[in-house]
């Protein structure tokens, strides 16, 4: 069995791509959404309408916002701002009310009406909410909030794809034939393989870990030595998932081909998307996805702080998936070899 | 050892690849499966390794009833592709298999010495696989399949997609592991090949049609064709009973 685990080893590293993907691809992609869902410095530029009371107008210079004055001779404020695309709002102020117009429903336009009400409520102090979470800040950003789920998500992917794209072509080129020639057991050939990739799978969490929390300073309050479980546990499971799939592919394009089937299903139920949100309790459909158990344990350990009692149940959700794919990889191998 | 298939059939979904073959290969002799591509020669092969069990009769290698995981110790085998890891050198791809025979470290040293001097490898034994020609991957997975002393070795096509000249080296290869008292199993669709046999087992849509030593065979013939056998039996197939 050990040299089963010791040949795939050495496969993978002589295969540079391969050693990439598991190791540096991950790194790579939590860098970018780290960038680009972390916290943004953008300053809204909003046009202020003349009759807007002074003391009004100057509240909100105070903010971080780029306060100009709206010309006098525009028809509407949508027409001023369709026409002007650099300008996030149109803000009017009198005795009858507050008008904002923004732009569209986006991330600028929810920065800019924040500002805005920050500025209102400075205006009277009566008027503030002071909002506080039992976990995390308000000035957490979203990588803070949802780092983890794709913490989860690339380690299963990566170390899916190897896998699958191996088994294939152990299939295709004849050598899982070979060596069930020879007097190895079914169960030691699949062992063996699950041993060899999760070298590369503790490999893969510990860096990807260390990388999120020191270097990309992801918040993290929890135990780290059992978020690396956790991590382990789903990239055994995620061979053993790319090991299943290979049967029904018959080359390395089909595995691609069925990406959409076995993986970007499981990336909306990972917890991107709150469960109780998914209309029709398709929200429960989480519970069939391997991703889904990884994601929430590292969330209870990462966002709340839990310990190994409160996730101990999604640990056996993952051991139940490794026990369950195993056997039926022993099975698939009879085609091979009845006995 | 000799190697004993009696009244075997063989289906898969209902389909019989496999019908009523009774067949003895002795001990120490190359024999010959010939027949057309699809005619069932893999199935057999695999039959008698015990990859499937029959769905009809038995196979006894030497006195043990097959499939047996213990005799696969005592069997080689070389599959119609390389079945090679390319990513590994030469050497490391004839350690993993020789490890897996559970040979001794200095022994399945020293044997990947010998066979990579009978296969001709020895200058490339650092090279990975995926640098290799054709002929140089037929070569190493005869060198694998070799490596643990087999006292039966199943060859399927060996010789396909080769040259004349390496063809005619890797028969002298073959002969030469005859030399140790190995029983070779060949199976092959290129009629020439039969002459380098000791004996020949013609099969014909699933159905052994005939079983003899090659000059037997030879001289059943008018031209001194094997061809002409297995035109023999589709005419008699047809005219006969039709599956």
């Amino acid at each position: 069995m050990m040299q089963l685990a010791k040949r795939v080893v050495r496969q993978t590293l002589n295969d540079k791509r391969s050693v990439m993907m598991i190791l540096i691809a991950p790194l790579l992609i939590l860098t970018l959404i780290y960038l680009l869902l972390g916290d943004t410095d953008y300053v809204p530029v909003i046009a202020v309408d003349e009759v807007t009371p002074p003391q009004v107008v100057m509240v909100l210079e105070k903010q971080e916002l780029d306060v100009i004055e709206l010309p006098n001779n525009v028809e509407s404020a949508k027409a001023y701002l369709s026409s002007h695309p650099d300008v996030d709002a149109v803000f009017r102020a009198d005795r009858e009310g507050t008008d904002i117009t923004l732009q569209e429903p986006s991330k600028k336009s929810s920065i800019a009406v924040k500002e805005i009400q920050a500025g209102l409520t400075s205006l009277n102090p009566a008027a503030k909410i002071a909002t506080t979470y039992v976990h995390g800040s308000t000035d957490q950003s979203t990588f803070d909030s949802l780092g983890y789920v794709f913490l989860s998500l690339f380690s299963f992917f990566m170390v899916f794809v190897i896998s699958a794209m191996a088994f294939v072509k152990e299939r295709s080129d004849g050598t899982l034939e070979r060596l069930l020639m020879t007097p190895i057991k079914r169960s030691e050939v699949i062992l063996g393989y699950t041993v060899g990739y999760s070298f590369f799978a503790i490999l893969q969490a510990i860096l990807i870990v260390l990388y999120t929390v020191y270097i990309l300073q992801m918040a993290s309050n929890g135990n780290i030595f059992l978020v690396l479980l956790v991590l382990l546990l789903l990239a055994t499971t995620a061979v053993l998932f790319g090991a299943t799939i290979s049967v029904f592919a018959s080359s390395a394009l089909q595995v691609v081909q069925l990406i959409p089937f076995t993986i970007i299903p499981q990336v909306f139920f990972s917890g991107l998307i709150a469960l109780d949100l998914i209309p029709y309790h398709l929200g429960n459909l989480s519970y069939v996805m391997p991703i889904f158990y990884g994601a929430s344990a590292i969330k209870e350990i990462m966002v709340y702080g839990n310990g190994f009692e409160e996730i101990w149940g999604y640990l056996l959700g993952l051991v139940g998936y490794i026990v369950v794919l195993y056997l039926i990889n022993v099975l698939a191998l009879k085609k091979f070899r009845n006995t | 050892m000799n190697i004993q298939v009696k009244e075997t059939s063989k289906s898969f979904d209902q389909l019989e690849v496999i019908r009523d073959v009774d067949l003895t290969i002795m001990s120490g002799e190359i024999c010959c499966l010939l027949g057309p591509s699809g005619s069932g020669k893999t199935t057999l092969i695999r039959l008698m390794i015990g990859a499937i069990a029959p769905s009809k009769g038995t196979v006894h290698i030497g006195e043990t009833l097959m499939p047996n995981m213990k005799l696969l110790n005592d069997i080689g085998f070389m599959p119609q592709n390389n079945a090679l890891y390319e990513d590994l050198t030469a050497e490391d791809n004839l350690n993993f298999f020789g490890s897996l025979y559970k040979l001794e470290r200095q022994l399945l040293k020293q044997r990947i010495e010998e066979v990579l001097t009978i296969v001709d490898l020895t200058a490339h034994r650092h090279k990975r696989v995926q640098v290799f020609s054709g002929g140089m991957k037929k070569r190493l997975s005869l060198a694998i399949s070799i490596l643990h002393k087999p006292k039966v070795l199943f060859l399927d096509e060996p010789t396909v997609g080769i040259d004349p000249v390496l063809r005619r080296e890797i028969w002298r290869q073959f002969h030469q592991i005859k030399q140790d008292g190995t029983t070779i199993v060949v199976s092959t669709h290129v009629m020439d090949e039969v002459i380098e046999c000791d004996r020949a087992a013609l099969i014909y849509n699933g159905a052994l049609i005939e079983y003899d030593t090659v000059d037997n065979l030879l001289a059943k013939t008018e031209t001194g064709r094997v061809e002409e056998l297995f035109l023999l039996a589709a005419d008699q197939q047809k005219g006969g009973d039709p599956r």
